[in-house]
């Protein structure tokens, strides 16, 4: 093909959507709206599945070491915990801090302080954070088995509930996204033939003076991935504007709820990618190769 | 340049069976102009959807140039088009298009050059009388002046073959009589013209002044041909075997 060829094919996919400016406005609005939609649908899921993670990491497990053990040896169990694959954060409590702790939420009975002080009944004990509670299995038997553990206490029935929200939080939120992305790519797909079917004379037309299939689809090419970009910027837009409103509003209103789970959503800047590439993707597929292909028929003259 | 040999067509329903032609035979010279003439259903628009490569027949093979078009591959179809010229009773012109682009486009579809385009759009357009009509959309033109531009469209890429469908089916009379002898001024310079129409009197008028061949259809049989006066008495002799009366129009 010449080059001017090339550029003609081109400027007149960029002419076509001035000419028929009605149906491609109404084409890109269809598709900004299923793409806002699928964003808005994955931006919720993300953010679902950050706070099931956050509940989940609040699961805390402690390691109780044996008696009358010296410094040395109370800090060599703690390296040793740290070191348990899976394992993420380990903060030491000493029996002064339990008993304090219990003194102070008894204080209007007794003073226990006074009374343990000598002899302080609680042990040693290591509070532990796990990265998945879906592993705390393995890693409970990793810390029994470490040297002057004396017990591990773990709330496995918890860990498993919150396994299973999880699956069931994410199997839900992704098959939402999964059905409007469907449901946007048939809506996507009969507007195209829509625009397609108004302009089947001007195909057959093109058909009878010689055209070949392939001069006739480029420009179709051409609006259609025109339009599917002007409509992923537009979406991203939209999207990652109003997402962003949402974060902040977020952030600067904090409530009960809202600080149990987490106290923030997903940061723009970890997700704003991920949007912005889906709909330009998403907009060059579906709105350039349904294009395309939606002339297929009108091209058998 | 064109050959009809034994040619049948028939288009089959759920429940029946219509002949548009039945065993038709026609040969066309370069640089002939011939009218193909026949009422409402006698296969002239089959004939020409067998020309333009719209359809295949049934029987028989149809040749242009010398190429059997019964035996061309799909994607050479384009190709083959691009060698004849084509006008047609709606006009069919983009409407999205200016008068220029409209012209443009057919030369565009064949690879010429924009310089060579931008050159001879013009002259195609002078040579119908429309070059101050070059920026005009097609709907701002009367019905005559789109046949024009059609006409215009038909010749700019240069093709030794125009194929005209009814081309003065939607004007007026007076109109109609220019289109005609912008056919026969085109005819002169040795383009093969073909014209497909059911305007009797109009054919009538213009053979008779320009001596033109006229191949009348009736009942998808070839039904008379000026230049071969015994096909006339072949049609009657089939006619009466089956028991039918000859009609011509």
């Amino acid at each position: 093909m010449r080059f001017s060829s090339f550029a003609y094919l081109v400027g007149q996919g960029l002419h076509n959507m001035r000419a028929n400016r009605l149906m491609t406005f109404a084409s890109m609005g269809v598709q900004t709206v299923c793409m806002i939609l699928v964003g808005a649908a994955l931006l919720f899921s993300m953010n679902i599945d950050a706070m099931v993670d956050y509940i989940g990491e609040q699961n805390e497990s402690y390691v109780y070491l044996v008696d009358g053990l010296s410094d040395e040896q109370i800090t060599a169990a703690g390296e040793a915990i740290k070191a348990v694959p899976g394992v993420v954060e380990v903060t030491y409590i000493s029996p002064t801090d339990v008993l304090t702790e219990f003194d102070d939420m008894l204080s209007s009975y007794t003073n226990l302080t006074d009374t343990f002080s000598s002899d302080n009944p609680f042990h040693s004990m290591y509070k532990v954070v796990v990265d998945d509670v879906a592993n705390i299995d393995p890693i409970i038997e990793d810390l029994s088995m470490i040297e002057n553990v004396e017990s591990v206490s773990a709330t496995r029935e918890l860990s498993k509930l919150f396994v299973s929200v999880q699956t069931v939080v994410n199997y839900i939120s992704y098959g939402l996204v999964a059905v409007l992305a469907l449901v946007s790519i048939v809506v996507i797909n009969n507007t195209i033939r829509l625009t397609v079917f108004a302009r089947r004379k001007e195909i057959g037309i093109m058909k009878l003076v010689g055209a070949t299939n392939g001069f006739i689809r480029f420009p179709f090419f051409v609006e259609g991935v025109t339009s599917g970009l002007i409509s992923a910027a537009a979406s991203s837009g939209v999207v990652c504007g109003a997402y962003y409103a949402l974060y902040r509003f977020y952030l600067e209103n904090p409530t009960t709820l809202s600080n149990l789970l987490g106290g923030t959503l997903v940061p723009l800047e970890e997700v704003w990618y991920y949007i912005v590439l889906g709909f330009v993707a998403f907009g060059f597929v579906m709105c350039g190769i349904g294009t395309a292909t939606s002339i297929r028929k009108h091209l058998n003259v | 340049m064109i050959q009809f040999e034994h040619v049948s067509k028939v288009y089959e329903t759920q429940s029946d069976e219509n002949v548009a032609l039945e065993d038709i035979n026609i040969q066309i010279e370069e640089g002939e102009f011939v009218f193909i003439l026949g009422h409402s259903g006698a296969g002239k628009s089959t004939f020409l959807k067998l020309m333009l490569m719209e359809e295949k027949p049934t029987k028989g093979k149809v040749f242009i140039n010398g190429q059997d078009l019964t035996r061309l591959r799909r994607r050479k179809v384009p190709y083959m088009r691009r060698q004849m010229g084509v006008v047609f009773q709606d006009f069919r012109l983009i409407p999205t298009m200016t008068v220029y682009e409209n012209v443009a486009f057919a030369m565009r579809v064949t690879n010429i050059s924009s310089k060579t385009i931008k050159n001879r759009v013009p002259f195609a357009l002078s040579l119908v009388g429309l070059e101050d009509k070059m920026d005009r959309l097609p709907d701002e033109l009367s019905g005559g002046e789109q046949q024009r531009v059609a006409v215009a469209r038909a010749l700019a890429h240069g093709p030794k073959l125009i194929i005209a469908d009814e081309p003065t089916g939607n004007i007026d009379p007076e109109m109609s009589m220019d289109i005609m002898q912008l056919f026969e001024a085109i005819n002169k310079v040795h383009i093969t013209v073909v014209v497909v129409t059911h305007e009797h009197e109009l054919v009538q008028k213009l053979a008779q002044k320009y001596n033109n061949r006229v191949i009348t259809l009736a009942h998808g049989q070839v039904a008379s041909d000026t230049s071969h006066p015994e096909v006339a008495e072949m049609y009657e002799a089939r006619m009466r075997e089956m028991g039918m009366e000859p009609t011509y129009l």
